[in-house]
């Protein structure tokens, strides 16, 4: 039996309601059997952390069941709402292998008859993805012969482009939680608390402090905490800046970009610093930055899309004479792990990426995601924040200040 | 000389069932309530056979053989004949079987690694019945 799910609790999320409006997908499209593989999908299916190579099996109706390396199907059980019966292990041991155990749990729905999979296939710029190989694609189509395998990952897509209201809360929680790691950076770098100290430590004592506050993770597969200073603030284009060992120095801009998980929500705020002083042209730079994200946050509301935000703002950064320092991308798409990047369908002009004309609506959840970047002056900052799309604004949800100080 | 049973048979069925409930106390059995078919293909007369088990809080419920389709068990195991009378004669390990694919297992592979120890110690007890296979 699934566990009971609470749902007065501010994070309860109605799986099984989930799993029913999949299903009701698959009717749609004459589907039989959901195989999906996609780290987005059992995030927003199972409600728990799928680290190793992990599929869920949708039937027609009733559960779905995972199938995860059998090292951690114990653990999932216990942290799914799905009970042990619908986590099972898979191992190199006759009949238990990924590919035997999903093909005869597939047989044994179609109970002997050729059916309809679905299943997930594409391409992502973001590595744990998850789409199916085409190692197993082709393993599980000489274990499955006569079905028929259609692509169908749009079912999942549709279903989780706008956040109910447990979704929004746990993103608001580890918004929280991100604002707690950046108060406990700049506490610790106060005050010459700078000298010294190198990106990777300024990443842990973020990490230390998220983690008091209730993150799991750092959950960025581009780094974990993300830390740029001095120069690597201005490589052009930088936006993955995984920690170093570099020390700060005076005069240095510090990027910090961290990262919390709160019940597969996903907290993502990047601050900006400069370090124990900065010149007029350093303050001119900031101010500009200071400036383009303030106005991109008054501009998301629902009707908006990707091309009008980015026009609007290249237009207003051209007017003032820093264009050529923006990275012309505003956003990213955010959802349950595993769920980065791509914003809206697979229906852009360029296969698996955003559609810039992607209209926003009510209750899509993104990351204002932009960079500054002037390699030639060594300067460059970032901002992101998980943004709650509304009728006619956005709610910021990590609430640490929009500014760029100096910390002495 | 020493009276032999012929394996998979009624009396090498009997021999196994006062064994295994003089040597298994459900202590032993760590009261577990579970069943397991074992399938054997490609046996000698050209049919394929069981051995199944029921165990209720740690007691041997039920133990048959037969041939063609065992009963529901939560744990299917499928392989040759040759084998499981490899197996049950201590030639080689289940789990060796197992890793090597020469043995299909069938069940919720969590539950049945928390088996593992109990199907060796059952397979010890079938390794000591005088047995002509």
């Amino acid at each position: 039996m699934p566990k009971l799910l609470d749902k007065k609790d501010p994070f309860f999320i109605d799986f099984p309601m989930r799993v029913a409006l999949i299903q009701k997908g698959m009717a749609k499209e004459r589907i039989d059997v959901y195989l999906g593989s996609r780290l987005r999908t059992l995030s927003w299916v199972s409600d728990a952390f799928c680290p190793w190579r992990s599929y869920v099996v949708i039937p027609p109706e009733g559960l779905p069941t995972v199938f995860t390396f059998v090292i951690d199907s114990a653990r999932i059980a216990d942290e799914s709402w799905l009970d042990d019966d619908h986590v099972l292990g898979y191992a190199p041991m006759g009949g238990m292998d990924q590919i035997s155990i999903i093909s005869d749990f597939i047989k044994d729905i179609l109970k002997g008859k050729k059916g309809r999979i679905g299943f997930e296939t594409g391409m992502s710029n973001y590595l744990p993805e998850g789409n199916l190989t085409h190692f197993e694609y082709e393993a599980f189509r000489a274990a499955l012969p006569g079905h028929e395998f259609i692509n169908a990952h749009s079912i999942v897509d549709r279903l989780s482009i706008i956040k109910d209201q447990g979704t929004i809360n746990r993103f608001r929680k580890a918004s929280r939680i991100v604002d707690e790691g950046h108060r406990a950076v700049k506490e610790a770098l106060s005050n010459g608390g700078w000298k010294g100290v190198t990106e990777t430590e300024i990443a842990g004592i973020a990490a230390l402090a998220m983690r008091r506050a209730g993150s799991v993770w750092e959950w960025s597969f581009t780094g974990g905490n993300e830390i740029a200073s001095g120069y690597r603030t201005g490589l052009a284009g930088c936006a993955c800046t995984p920690a170093t060992t570099r020390k700060l120095k005076k005069g240095d801009s510090l990027m910090v970009d961290i990262h919390a998980m709160f019940k597969l929500a996903l907290g993502d705020h990047a601050h900006n610093y400069f370090i124990g002083s900065a010149t007029k042209r350093q303050l001119w730079h900031a101010r500009n930055f200071i400036d383009i994200v303030s106005r991109t946050l008054k501009s998301y509301k629902a009707g908006a899309s990707p091309s009008s935000i980015a026009e609007e703002m290249m237009g207003f950064a051209e007017e003032r004479g820093f264009a050529e320092y923006m990275v012309p991308g505003f956003e990213h798409g955010i959802g349950m792990l595993g769920d980065e990047w791509r914003i809206g369908m697979n229906d852009g002009p360029f296969p698996y990426w955003t559609d810039p004309d992607h209209t926003y609506k009510e209750n899509e959840v993104l990351i204002c995601a932009m960079q500054y970047a002037c390699p030639d002056e060594q300067i460059g900052f970032r901002y992101e924040n998980p943004i709650l799309i509304l009728k006619d604004k956005c709610e910021a949800m990590s609430k640490f200040g929009l500014r760029i100080e100096v910390i002495e | 000389m020493e009276h032999k049973v012929a394996y998979l048979s009624q009396q090498w069925r009997d021999e196994a069932e006062k064994r295994l409930k003089a040597e298994l106390s459900p202590e032993k059995m760590k009261h577990l309530t579970s069943s397991v078919a074992y399938v054997y293909v490609d046996c000698p007369d050209g049919k394929i056979k069981y051995l199944y088990f029921k165990m209720d809080n740690g007691q041997f419920s039920k133990i048959l053989v037969g041939e063609n389709d065992p009963p529901d068990a939560d744990f299917r195991v499928t392989g040759p004949y040759e084998i499981f009378a490899s197996l049950t004669q201590g030639k080689i390990k289940a789990q060796w079987a197992l890793m090597r694919g020469k043995l299909k297992l069938k069940g919720n592979m969590v539950k049945a690694l928390k088996l593992a120890s109990l199907a060796d110690r059952m397979n010890k007890i079938f390794e000591s019945i005088p047995t002509h296979y």
